[in-house]
């Protein structure tokens, strides 16, 4: 398993394909997240789910905790989720890379 | 020695520091709780960092302002938690958030290894109204001083943490 992260729009998804051809590639991750929690989903739960059904799957994700605390409780539970969900799946990542302005630092 | 560990939210910063004490030698282990708990969500969050720490020997002190009343045993391992609920308190709720830093150099000289966090706010480019941008502004410095004499600074992202400055203890 890989993941590629970084903040809104940072190129995460065209370095991923280019860096995997053939892979299966699971974009959007953090919107994944909103879904699941939605339905009532542990998000770390959820995250351990894709970690054994698509062990060889590369998943890109937007980080988004690093703003303010948002007034709106759903808003700061998503932030959260999405930070406990994508700690599961660096713990299970062979590489982890981070993207800013489309170029890519690995840090796993 | 003394660390500061930051990240955004959900990153775990908190496990890491608490990974980062558990190497450091068990003695006189003291976590030093800021946050004020006033709701459901605060209630939770306690109770699972308070489990995540059961077996780690911590002695709990509360500590929501005014960090210098603390009661530290000199050669203590302190783990701060965290800064912008420090910061919060003391701007929001009648205190002196001029108070922290000097209390927390005094920490410094005090304790054997002194493990700071502390939060990333900084990315959302939202412009948010003047108490809001000031208590930003303040946070951002508090954390660049705490960085300048920290011996290791790392921001952990999404369980992994990328040295700042300095070399991790014990690795």
């Amino acid at each position: 398993m890989k993941l590629y992260i970084g903040g809104a729009y940072q190129g995460q998804d065209e370095l991923a394909a280019r860096e995997n051809p053939g892979a299966e590639i699971i974009q959007n991750f953090h919107e994944k997240v909103r879904t699941a929690i939605l339905k009532g989903e542990d998000p770390k739960e959820f995250a351990r789910g894709i970690c054994l059904e698509k062990p060889d799957a590369v998943i890109v994700a937007n980080e988004v905790g690093a703003g303010i605390v948002p007034m709106e409780a759903s808003e700061r539970a998503f932030r959260e989720a999405v930070g406990r969900a994508l700690c599961v799946i660096a713990q299970a990542s062979d590489a982890v890379v981070r993207v800013v302005c489309g170029i890519g630092a690995r840090i796993k | 020695m003394t660390a500061l560990i930051t990240g955004g939210s959900g990153c775990g910063k908190s496990t890491y520091a608490e990974k980062l004490v558990t190497r450091l030698p068990q003695e006189k282990r003291v976590y030093i709780a800021t946050m004020r708990v006033y709701d459901e969500e605060s209630v939770r969050r306690v109770a699972r960092h308070r489990a995540q720490r059961a077996d780690k020997g911590f002695v709990t002190l509360e500590c929501p302002m005014d960090l210098s009343s603390t009661q530290i045993e000199p050669g203590s391992t302190v783990l701060l938690e965290d800064i912008p609920n420090l910061l919060a308190n003391e701007m929001f709720d009648g205190g002196s958030p001029e108070r922290i830093l000097p209390a927390i150099c005094d920490l410094t000289k005090k304790c054997a290894h002194l493990i700071i966090v502390t939060n990333d706010v900084f990315c959302d480019g939202v412009i948010y109204p003047e108490s809001t941008q000031t208590y930003i502004e303040k946070l951002a410095e508090l954390n660049r001083r705490i960085a300048g004499l920290a011996d290791y600074a790392a921001e952990v992202v999404y369980s992994i943490p990328v040295t700042l400055k300095g070399n991790a203890p014990c690795e």
